[in-house]
């Protein structure tokens, strides 16, 4: 693989992962690009073998197919095993389960990446209010743009070197990144969304007993694990009592009062 | 319909819409997940809403809290949101609290649908049409039918539902104030978003304890007697220890967040977390 290949396979890999904005959010770039069938079309197109390519994303999308990531979670990082594994694959001359294989030691690094970027981002959430109190409604606005950087770096490095340098140096650096290290960075990542709903919390919440409300939400997911749309129409019936039997005591006063 | 209030034009819409489209997830974070990309489609249109820059940094500030749903299917919370805005720029006396209400409401079942249905049901359909297209040719056929159904379908379809919670929300807004039922709605949809905001904490939040207390030949998982007294407990409890923190002890929110990653670091260390 000549170096501007596997330059332009880092930079398409880069725009097909989930928090790449240019290409139209997750509609062109995640959920487009990003799926290995036209993955591999993109890759064919960069090596000049489309047929193989495309053959090639075929077999790794099959793998993934029914692959839903809601929120952060992530049995795989398909981004990683699309574009890291096929061009690899295909270099080598290698057959299509050499590059699902790959993305398995891969999957370790890419997952814990996610998180790290997640855990990175939230230095723009401070920077963002710091611009708004300053009155900078623009450069405000922009944050997310500025953002972009992080992913940028945690996708595109990772993958250049190793289309460039090849699988086995890749691996020895995956191999190489303390365990505890990711690991804390994924425990943490895990922990961190108490926070925004702490400060959620603080803002919906009038009387410390309404913290009632809360809970029954909560303990409709964590433990009668409903769907979240049911536990929306439980949550619309609860709203719609409270309403009710406020509403009929206001009602019997006025009664009182009139009487 | 004529509307005094109005101050966007279908322009300024499809700014707004076009942002939130790309950039819906470039600042994706653990605390607040989407909600940079929320205020930032809010600036965009900030100067278009009101005159007064204390006004327009009340804006984005009102839009700065957690939001996370699914970003394309979800985009009708956004259109919702910004006619909300857009009627109370115009000066009705819309709440601050009804529109963070009904977006953290909406936010879930938004996510719900649109993992399931588009994510989980619309992509496999076309990516398994696609795979059938390629064949053992390998041909071209596959990944451009479903680059083309895919977008096809999906770029009229947020343009439209987007266009579509726009004028929902103005018509609420409308509705609500003729009809005196304000005070009724924003407890409705205050609520709705508590209950809500309890759903979400328990999918987002996770604590595990992977210590296991060994005496001879009792092997106990501390995890499964905490999941026995009620799963979820301790995610529970770190959200309702970082509110009181907050609330309570008037921390700042930077010193939770080192507190939480001493936690984490502490905990991998001694193994204590999983």
């Amino acid at each position: 693989m000549t170096l501007f290949q596997a330059l332009l396979i880092a930079l398409f890999g880069y725009l097909s992962s989930n928090y790449s904005p240019w290409c139209f959010g997750q509609l062109g770039g995640w959920y487009t690009m990003g799926r290995p069938l036209v993955s591999g079309l993109i890759i064919g197109i960069i090596l000049g073998d489309v047929r193989t390519g495309i053959l090639m994303g075929a077999a790794v999308q099959t793998l993934y197919i029914g692959l839903v990531t809601p929120g952060l979670s992530m049995p795989a990082d398909l981004n990683f095993a699309a574009y890291m594994g096929i061009p690899l694959a295909m270099a080598a001359g290698a057959s299509t389960e050499y590059a699902l294989s790959l993305s398995v030691p891969l999957s370790f690094l890419g997952v814990s990446l996610v998180y790290v970027v997640a855990s990175v981002n939230v230095c723009w959430v401070r920077k963002q209010e710091q611009w708004i109190e300053q009155g900078k409604i623009k450069k405000a606005a922009n944050a997310p743009v500025y953002a972009s950087i992080s992913q940028f770096i945690a996708r595109f490095v990772p993958i250049f070197l190793a289309c460039y340098f090849g699988q086995d140096f890749i691996i020895s650096v995956v191999e190489a990144i303390p365990a505890w290290l990711g690991d804390t960075f994924v425990i943490f990542g895990k922990m961190l969304p108490a926070v925004g709903f702490a400060m959620l919390l603080r803002f919906v919440l009038n009387k410390n007993v309404e913290l009632a409300y809360f809970f029954v939400g909560f303990i409709m997911i964590a433990v009668l694990k409903m769907p979240i749309v049911a536990a929306t129409m439980i949550a619309c019936f609860l709203a719609y009592l409270d309403i009710r039997y406020t509403a009929k005591k206001t009602n019997e006063l006025e009664v009182e009062v009139d009487e | 319909m004529s509307n005094p209030l109005k101050k966007l034009t279908k322009r300024d819409l499809f700014h707004a819409y076009a942002y939130w489209m790309m950039f819906a997830l470039a600042a994706q974070n653990m605390e607040r997940m989407e909600a940079p990309a929320f205020a930032g489609m809010m600036g965009k249109v900030a100067d278009k809403l009101y005159d007064d820059p204390e006004e327009q940094k009340a804006l984005m500030l009102r839009h700065t809290q957690f939001y996370n749903s699914q970003p394309m299917v979800g985009v009708m919370i956004n259109g919702i949101a910004l006619g909300m805005e857009e009627q109370r720029a115009g000066g009705e006396n819309v709440p601050d609290e009804l529109i963070s209400s009904t977006k953290t409401a909406l936010m879930g079942p938004f996510a719900g649908v649109g993992d399931s249905l588009f994510i989980g049901t619309l992509i496999p359909i076309l990516l398994s049409i696609g795979l059938g297209l390629v064949g053992e040719q390998g041909s071209l056929a596959g990944p451009l039918f479903y680059i083309v159904a895919w977008l096809g379908i999906m770029l009229p379809f947020t343009w439209l539902t987007f266009r579509f919670g726009y004028r929902s929300g103005i018509t609420a807004i409308h509705t609500l104030f003729e009809s005196g039922m304000k005070d009724v709605a924003v407890r409705f949809a205050n609520i709705v978003g508590l209950i809500i905001v309890g759903c979400i904490s328990a999918q987002y939040v996770s604590v595990k304890i992977g210590w296991t207390y060994v005496s001879g030949e009792m092997t106990m998982s501390i995890q499964s007697v905490l999941d026995g007294i009620l799963p979820g407990l301790l995610p529970l409890l770190l959200t309702l220890g970082a509110w009181a923190l907050m609330e309570k002890k008037h921390w700042k929110m930077g010193r939770v967040f080192v507190l939480i990653f001493a936690m984490a670091l502490i905990g991998r260390f001694f193994g204590i977390l999983a």
